[in-house]
């Protein structure tokens, strides 16, 4: 990076850290720290949501995602409208009315003390597990592109935002992520706007958009149903839904969110306006990828885009066989670069016959230098068994990296540390809120000074901070660390999200049919899992679906028990 | 938070929230039909 990238850098972040702390004056209590005095207006709630959902792995995978298989992954977003409508009907209403700090409060007062507990303590072992994950996932990729330290990159991406978090509490978080994501979204309209800038004079956003529609990138709707493609318009509703009605009405770091808004009325304007903007959002981060891919039709992609990876290999027997692969790929790119020219020529033409045939050239090129590159990942993971042979996420930044002028670079690199500090930081004062309110207050001190749970919901703060910055250093050996991230989330979220739809829905259930139902599902999942019977990906559905079936088969036993 | 009773509280633009409902699941379905229209534009 350059001495300006630097400097945006730092200014970047340093500005933000101090709006943070700026935003954390004034005299605290437990409520303010953890519920903002449910103050907040819609639209902060709105950009509290979605700077919570969109980690820096959001800005950095999305766009490789839209390169490698075309922008269909925006069909996973279509249940999340359905859900912040049910979310809205059901869950919002009844945790304002009971006016509770976390959502395992209400399950208290619906069912008993243990089930509270139980469901507080899975949500503290996976959001503390895969925060920390998701302090390391974008550390590697900026260490390995840009040479930094890893250590030091956990550090910063993880520690910087517990300074303000700690201070300030959710209202910190909420005004920064606020900021964060005008910065994120300035840059990002930046760098999409560069992409088509530096392609060829005479290739505009139209010339791009029809190129990269007819290399079948654009294919954003898929109807065909098949259970093995995760991206179609049915699993996307359907999967999508229920994934986002657990992650949104039981995940605290979302909960805690808005719980923060001023009235019910607030709480429902920002979810609802989520509904209405995220599915475009994801979008047009999808489009950045298809035009990325565009722009890599024009100028030479490299064989993998983890370039630190591929010197790894290099430096092993193997090197040589890497070096002759990819000088076949290099030859098919400058073949690339040929067809893709006459392709653009016959589309402003509009001359179907040579649209067809230029198409039909670039294509099996195309597919020539695909299968050169599956060569090169066995080639990586034979000689590299414990690194990543997956360079999706290493994509954009690649070009970001390698493509964008001075300052800019800065900017956006400045703009994943701000991602992932957004959804690290609500994580945090989720983790201290449910481990104060759900644990310490509830379990061991009950009748302390305002000033101590206060003070007590500070160092838990910095305590989960400490704990995720920990998890961070030792989970760079764990491989693919978004699939670690989305199995962790498959192994509770499933049976969390029965547990609340039994309360919500199946009145006659009680405490302990949950609390044995809950147990019970949670032991089949892991051992499927560990057995390896089933994809991880089903195991949400099967969480859910276990607990309300031994629930509901458990309470009329439970019922002539206690009528005896 | 106000201590205002849940149902009275009513929701800009449209005289219940339903009607809100049913512009988050409309929208949906727009933005499902233009992408539809924009893939069988584009490929």
């Amino acid at each position: 990076m350059s001495s300006l990238d630097w400097i945006v850098l730092v200014a970047t972040l340093s500005f933000i850290v101090l709006y943070g702390i700026w935003k954390s004056r004034g005299k605290q209590n437990m409520e303010s720290y953890f519920l903002g005095n449910q103050s907040m207006p819609w639209y902060i709630v709105l950009l509290s949501i979605i700077g919570t959902q969109a980690s820096a792995i959001t800005f950095i995978s999305a766009p490789g995602q839209a390169y490698t298989d075309g922008m269909r992954f925006v069909q996973y977003y279509f249940g999340l409208p359905l859900a912040m409508v049910v979310l809205c009907i059901t869950f919002v209403p009844i945790f304002h009315k009971l006016k509770v700090y976390t959502a395992y409060e209400f399950l208290e007062q619906r069912f008993d003390l243990k089930t509270r507990t139980l469901t507080a303590a899975l949500f503290l072992i996976q959001r503390g597990l895969s925060t920390g994950i998701s302090i390391c996932a974008p550390s590697i990729i900026l260490s390995s592109l840009l040479g930094w330290n890893l250590y030091w990159t956990n550090l910063i991406m993880g520690g910087l935002l517990i300074i303000y978090t700690v201070a300030g509490g959710t209202r910190a978080v909420s005004y920064t992520q606020t900021l964060q994501l005008v910065v994120i979204f300035s840059g990002m309209f930046l760098a999409g706007w560069m992409v088509v800038h530096l392609l060829p004079a005479d290739v505009g956003f139209k010339e791009a958009l029809q190129v990269s529609g007819k290399m079948n990138k654009l294919n954003v709707i898929v109807t065909k149903f098949d259970w093995n493609d995760k991206y179609n318009i049915w699993s996307g509703l359907i999967g999508g839904f229920f994934l986002a009605l657990s992650y949104f009405g039981t995940d605290q770091s979302q909960v805690g969110r808005y719980l923060t808004a001023k009235s019910v009325r607030e709480s429902r304007l920002g979810l609802l306006m989520n509904g209405l903007v995220k599915v475009p959002m994801q979008f047009l981060i999808l489009l950045i990828g298809a035009l990325v891919f565009v722009f890599y039709l024009y100028f030479r992609a490299p064989l993998f885009f983890n370039e630190a990876q591929l010197q790894r290999v290099y430096a092993t027997s193997q090197g040589p066989a890497l070096h002759e692969l990819e000088t076949q790929y290099n030859t098919l790119s400058t073949e690339k670069q040929q067809q893709v020219k006459t392709l653009a020529a016959a589309l402003e033409k509009k001359e179907e016959t040579a649209i067809s045939t230029a198409k039909e050239a670039l294509q099996a090129t195309e597919d020539k230098a695909q299968k050169v590159r599956s060569e090169a990942v066995m080639l990586i993971k034979n000689a590299d068994p414990t690194g990543d042979a997956n360079d999706t996420n290493y994509i954009f930044l690649h070009f970001v990296v390698h493509s964008l002028p001075k300052g800019l670079v800065g900017l956006l690199i400045a703009i994943i540390f701000l991602a992932a500090w957004g959804s690290i930081a609500a994580a945090l004062n989720s983790l201290a809120s449910t481990t104060v309110v759900d644990v310490y207050k509830r379990l061991y001190k009950t009748e302390e000074t305002p000033e101590k749970y206060m003070r007590m919901s500070r160092i838990w703060t910095l305590i989960w901070g400490v704990f995720c910055i920990a998890v961070a250093q030792f989970a760079s050996g764990l491989g693919s660390l978004i699939e670690v991230v989305n199995i962790l989330g498959s192994w509770f979220y499933g049976v969390t999200l029965g547990i609340f739809l039994v309360a919500f829905y199946l009145k006659r259930i009680r405490g302990t049919a949950t609390f044995c139902a809950a147990i019970t599902a949670q032991i089949i999942v892991l051992i499927l899992f560990w057995q390896e019977k089933v994809s991880f990906l089903w195991l949400n559905a099967i969480g859910c679906l276990l607990v309300i079936a031994i629930a509901l088969v458990l309470q009329p036993f439970l019922n002539r028990r206690l009528a005896k | 938070m106000s201590d205002k009773p849940l149902h009275e509280e009513k929701p800009p633009l449209f005289p219940s929230w339903t009607y809100w409902y049913v512009l988050v699941v409309a929208w949906l379905v727009v933005l499902i039909i233009l992408f539809y229209l924009f893939t069988k534009a584009f490929s």
